[in-house]
C-alpha cells in the first residue's frame, strides 16, 4: 500500500555549459548538501539513496558506484535508475517508492549530468552511442551514407523533436511564431531562476526569430542547452514531513509508461508501429493514471501549475494537451493569450524548464523539484503569484517513448 | 550444407571513439600540482580524522566537507598491503595482449594515510614479497604535475 | 540584451576515450531479408498476426502486443508523406560524421537543400525515413502522394531504395 510521503527539501547547483570548477562527484555532492540543508537534516537521517544520470553521457559507465561516497551511499542502500531522458523523473518517483512502500522513512533522490566531460560538441557523445549498434548494422547492409547523414544529421540535429513538431503543427495550426513565443518565455522565466542556464532577461519572440534556422521549423534559439548541473530532493514519510517542514510538497499521484520507440528505427533497424510521434499515447495514459491516483477528475480546472519536460518549445504545447491541461490542438492558442505565463491562469514551466536548462539526467527530477518549490512557496523570484494547490511534473525520454508523470499537492492524500 | 545461424555479428567501426575530458575539481588539482614538487598530498577529515590519499572534498564516513586547509603532506613511504601479478593487458579495442614481462600491482598503505591505493611495483625481488614490507614512491626524474610524476613503488 | 554570463574557473582535466569500435553486436538477419527484397524492387514488411500491423523495415516482435512477427508481405511502391523537414542550404562543417565532413567527401553538395521525409507506404503501419527527390521545397506538403525511386541497378542493399519522388500527373 502507498503510505503518504512528501518532498521536504530541494537542492540544485547552478547550471552552466562548463562546470569545470568541480568534478562530477563534487557537482552531485553540492546538490545533495543543498537539499539536506534545505530540509534541515543531516546525512545520518537518510535511509536510502536513489541516484541516476544518462547512461554513458559523462564517460563513466557506473557513476553511482564511483561517486557514491559523495552522495551519501556508504552504509545505505544505493539504487541507480537510468531511463534515458526520464531518468530524473524515475529517480524522483523511485525516491518516493522507497518511502511510500514503508521501507525507509527518509530517502534522497539525486540526479546529475556533466556534459562538458564529453569532448564531442553539443554533448553528443552519449547520443552517438545510443544509435551506434543500429547504425553499424544498417551500414553493413549498404545503407547509403548520404541518406544517413541527411535523415539523421539534418533531422536529428534538433533531435527527434523536429519531426514531432511538424506533425503537431500540421494537426493543430500552430505556427513557427508560436515556437518563438514559447522559447522566449522559457528564457525570460529562466532569468528569474538563479540556478537556470540560459537566462535572457526580457527575452522577446523577435529575439528568438533572429537566430539561424537549423532545420525548418526549428531555430537555434529554440533549442535547449547542454548543461552541467545536478539536483536533489529529500522525501520523507508523513510524520517526519509534518515535523520538519512547514509546507511539504505531497506526492498525490505517480505513473510512468514506456512504449515502443515512437519514431525512426527500432532495434535491429526495424520499423516502428507509431505513425505520429506527437500522438504520445503514453503521456495520455500516464496522466490518466496519475490523476486518478490523486483524485483529480478535471485537470483543466484542478491543476494550478505544470512543469513540462520541453527541451523543444513544440513539446510544451504537445504535452500540455496530452496531460489534459488543454483541449486537443488548442495549446498554442492559450499560450498566445498569456495563460501559461508566470502570472497566467495555468503557469507552465515558470522555471524556464528544460528549454533553458538541460542537464539531461537531472532535468526530469528538476520538474518535480520545481513543482515542489512552487507548492512550498520557496521558488523566490520565479514564484507564481497564485496559491499552488496541485501541480503536475512531467518527463519524456528515449525516442519520445518513455513518460513519467507526477502529481504533487499541498496536502496529503 | 551448413545451416546459416540466425544471427550476424556487427562490428563497431574501428575509427569511432567517444572522447572525454573529465575536470578534476580543486582538491584533486591541488594534489596533481603538488606532485611536481615530489609531494604526495592527502586530506584529513576535520570531524573523524580519516585521512584520504589522494585527497577528496567529502568524507565518506561522516559526510563532512574537506577543503584546502585540510590537506596534509605524506612522507611517500608506506607498507605493502597486498599485491597481484598481471600477465595480460587490454588494448582498449576489445583484445587481450600478452605482456612481455609480468607486471606487479601493489596495494599500498602510505604512511599517514588510512586509505589504500594501487600503484605499479618495480625494482623489487618478487620472491621476497611479503605483506607489511616497507615500500616507497620512486619519483620520475622530471616532474610536471600529473600522475606520471610517480614512476612506481619500490622496496625500501 | 542577451544571455547572462556565468563563467567558472577551469580545473585540470584527465583525458580518456571509449573505443566504440571494440564492440561486437549480434543482430538477426532481418535486414538481409529486406535488402534481398530491395534487389527485386520489393519493399518487404513483417505482419503481426495479433493486431494485424504491418511494419517495415521488418522486425521480430510487435511493439504493442509482443507477438512474433513471422509473417511477411510486400508493400506498395506508392505511399504518402506523413512528415517532412527542410534543411537550410548545406554548408561545410555542419554535418560531421565519424570526424569526416560530408561536403569534403562529396556525399553532400555545397548549397543543396535536403528534404528528409517520413513516408507511409500503402499497406504499412510504420514510416520509412528517406529523402524526397526531384521536388522543390515549396511543393512539399503532408499528405503528398509519392512513389519509390529505385537505384538503376539494385544490388541487394539498403541504398537500392534511393528515396521517393512526387507522383506527377502526366
Amino acid at each position: 500500500m502507498f503510505r503518504n510521503c512528501a518532498i521536504i527539501g530541494c537542492g540544485q547547483t547552478k547550471h552552466t555549459s562548463r562546470r569545470r570548477d568541480v568534478s562530477v562527484a563534487e557537482l552531485a555532492q553540492q546538490a545533495v548538501q543543498a537539499a539536506l540543508d534545505d530540509a534541515g537534516i543531516t546525512m545520518k537521517d537518510v535511509g536510502c539513496v536513489v541516484s541516476g544520470n544518462m547512461q554513458g553521457f559523462g564517460g563513466v559507465a557506473q557513476p553511482e558506484q564511483w561517486l557514491g561516497d559523495w552522495i551519501g551511499c556508504p552504509g545505505k542502500p544505493a539504487i541507480r535508475i537510468a531511463t534515458g531522458g526520464t531518468t530524473g523523473g524515475s529517480v524522483g518517483q523511485g525516491a518516493c517508492y522507497t518511502v511510500a512502500s514503508g521501507m525507509y522513512d527518509v530517502s534522497i533522490g539525486v540526479a546529475w549530468e556533466k556534459h562538458s566531460d564529453s569532448k564531442e560538441a553539443g554533448a553528443t557523445t552519449g547520443l552517438m552511442h545510443v544509435g551506434m549498434g543500429n547504425l553499424f548494422h544498417a551500414l553493413t547492409y549498404g545503407l547509403s551514407l548520404r541518406n544517413l547523414i541527411a535523415t539523421s544529421a539534418v533531422g536529428a540535429a534538433a533531435g527527434v523533436a523536429v519531426y514531432q513538431a511538424m506533425f503537431y503543427m500540421h494537426r493543430s495550426g500552430c505556427k513557427q511564431e508560436h515556437l518563438d513565443m514559447v522559447a522566449a518565455k522559457a528564457r525570460r522565466n529562466a532569468a528569474k531562476n538563479q540556478y537556470a542556464h540560459l537566462q535572457w532577461p526580457n527575452c522577446r519572440p523577435e529575439d528568438i526569430a533572429k537566430t539561424e534556422t537549423i532545420a525548418w521549423p526549428f531555430r537555434y534559439g529554440h533549442v535547449c542547452p547542454a548543461s552541467d548541473g545536478a539536483s536533489c530532493i529529500v522525501v520523507a514519510e508523513e510524520k517526519t514531513a509534518k515535523r520538519l517542514c512547514k509546507q511539504p510538497a505531497w506526492f498525490l499521484g505517480l505513473a510512468s509508461y514506456s512504449d515502443e520507440e515512437n519514431q525512426l528505427q527500432s532495434e535491429n533497424f526495424g520499423g516502428v508501429g507509431v505513425i505520429d510521434p506527437s500522438e504520445q499515447m503514453g503521456c495520455r495514459v500516464s496522466a490518466k493514471k496519475a490523476y486518478a491516483m490523486a483524485g483529480i477528475t478535471d485537470p483543466q480546472k484542478e491543476i494550478d501549475l505544470a512543469e513540462i519536460y520541453q527541451p523543444f518549445p513544440s513539446q510544451e504545447l504537445i504535452f500540455s494537451e496530452r496531460l489534459g491541461l488543454f483541449d486537443d490542438g488548442t495549446a498554442w492558442r492559450h499560450m498566445e493569450k498569456g495563460e501559461t505565463d508566470i502570472n497566467g491562469r495555468l503557469p507552465i514551466s515558470v522555471s524556464g524548464g528544460v528549454n533553458a536548462t538541460n542537464a539531461i539526467g537531472s532535468s526530469a527530477l528538476q520538474r518535480i523539484l520545481e513543482a515542489a518549490l512552487q507548492i512550498q512557496g520557496k521558488a523566490g523570484e520565479h514564484q507564481v503569484p497564485k496559491k499552488v494547490r496541485k501541480a503536475v511534473a512531467h518527463g519524456w525520454g528515449g525516442v519520445t517513448n518513455y513518460i513519467t508523470c507526477t502529481v504533487l499537492g499541498d496536502s496529503p492524500r | 550444407m551448413e545451416k546459416k545461424s540466425g544471427v550476424i555479428v556487427v562490428n563497431g567501426l574501428p575509427i569511432v571513439q567517444a572522447q572525454f575530458n573529465w575536470s578534476v575539481g580543486f582538491q584533486m588539482q591541488n594534489f596533481l600540482k603538488a606532485l611536481a614538487n615530489k609531494k604526495f598530498l592527502a586530506s584529513k577529515c576535520p570531524e573523524c580524522a580519516y585521512v584520504y590519499a589522494p585527497p577528496r572534498n567529502t568524507c565518506s564516513k561522516c559526510y563532512k566537507k574537506m577543503e584546502e586547509k585540510d590537506l596534509v603532506e605524506l612522507s611517500g613511504k608506506g607498507m605493502l598491503a597486498g599485491w597481484t601479478t598481471a600477465y595480460v593487458e587490454l588494448d582498449g579495442k576489445g583484445n587481450f595482449v600478452d605482456l612481455k614481462k609480468p607486471k606487479l600491482i601493489a596495494a599500498v598503505k602510505l604512511e599517514g594515510a588510512n586509505s589504500t591505493l594501487f600503484m605499479p611495483l618495480e625494482d623489487i625481488d618478487s620472491k621476497k614479497l611479503k605483506v607489511g614490507m616497507a615500500v616507497a614512491i620512486e619519483w620520475s626524474p622530471e616532474t610536471k604535475g600529473g600522475w606520471k610524476d610517480i614512476k612506481y613503488l619500490r622496496a625500501v | 540584451m542577451a544571455y547572462l554570463k556565468d563563467e567558472r574557473p577551469e580545473t585540470m582535466m584527465v583525458e580518456g576515450d571509449w573505443q566504440v569500435g571494440a564492440y561486437r553486436w549480434k543482430a538477426p538477419r532481418l535486414l538481409e531479408e529486406f535488402s534481398a527484397g530491395l534487389k527485386e524492387k520489393k519493399i518487404i514488411g513483417s505482419m503481426c498476426m495479433g493486431c494485424g500491423k504491418v511494419i517495415t523495415q521488418p522486425r521480430h516482435l510487435c511493439g504493442r502486443c509482443h507477438r512474433r512477427m513471422d509473417e511477411r508481405c510486400v508493400l506498395s511502391d506508392w505511399g504518402t508523406i506523413t512528415c517532412f523537414v527542410i534543411s537550410p542550404k548545406v554548408e561545410k562543417g555542419k554535418y560531421k560524421l565519424f570526424g569526416m565532413d560530408p561536403v569534403d567527401t562529396g556525399t553532400l553538395k555545397l548549397g543543396e537543400i535536403l528534404i528528409p521525409v517520413f513516408v507511409r507506404f500503402d499497406g504499412a503501419d510504420s514510416n520509412i525515413n528517406c529523402l524526397l527527390l526531384n521536388a522543390k521545397p515549396e511543393e512539399v506538403f503532408i499528405g503528398m502522394r509519392v512513389k519509390v525511386v529505385w537505384a538503376k541497378e539494385p544490388k541487394g542493399q539498403m541504398a537500392d531504395l534511393e528515396g521517393v519522388e512526387p507522383i506527377r500527373e502526366k
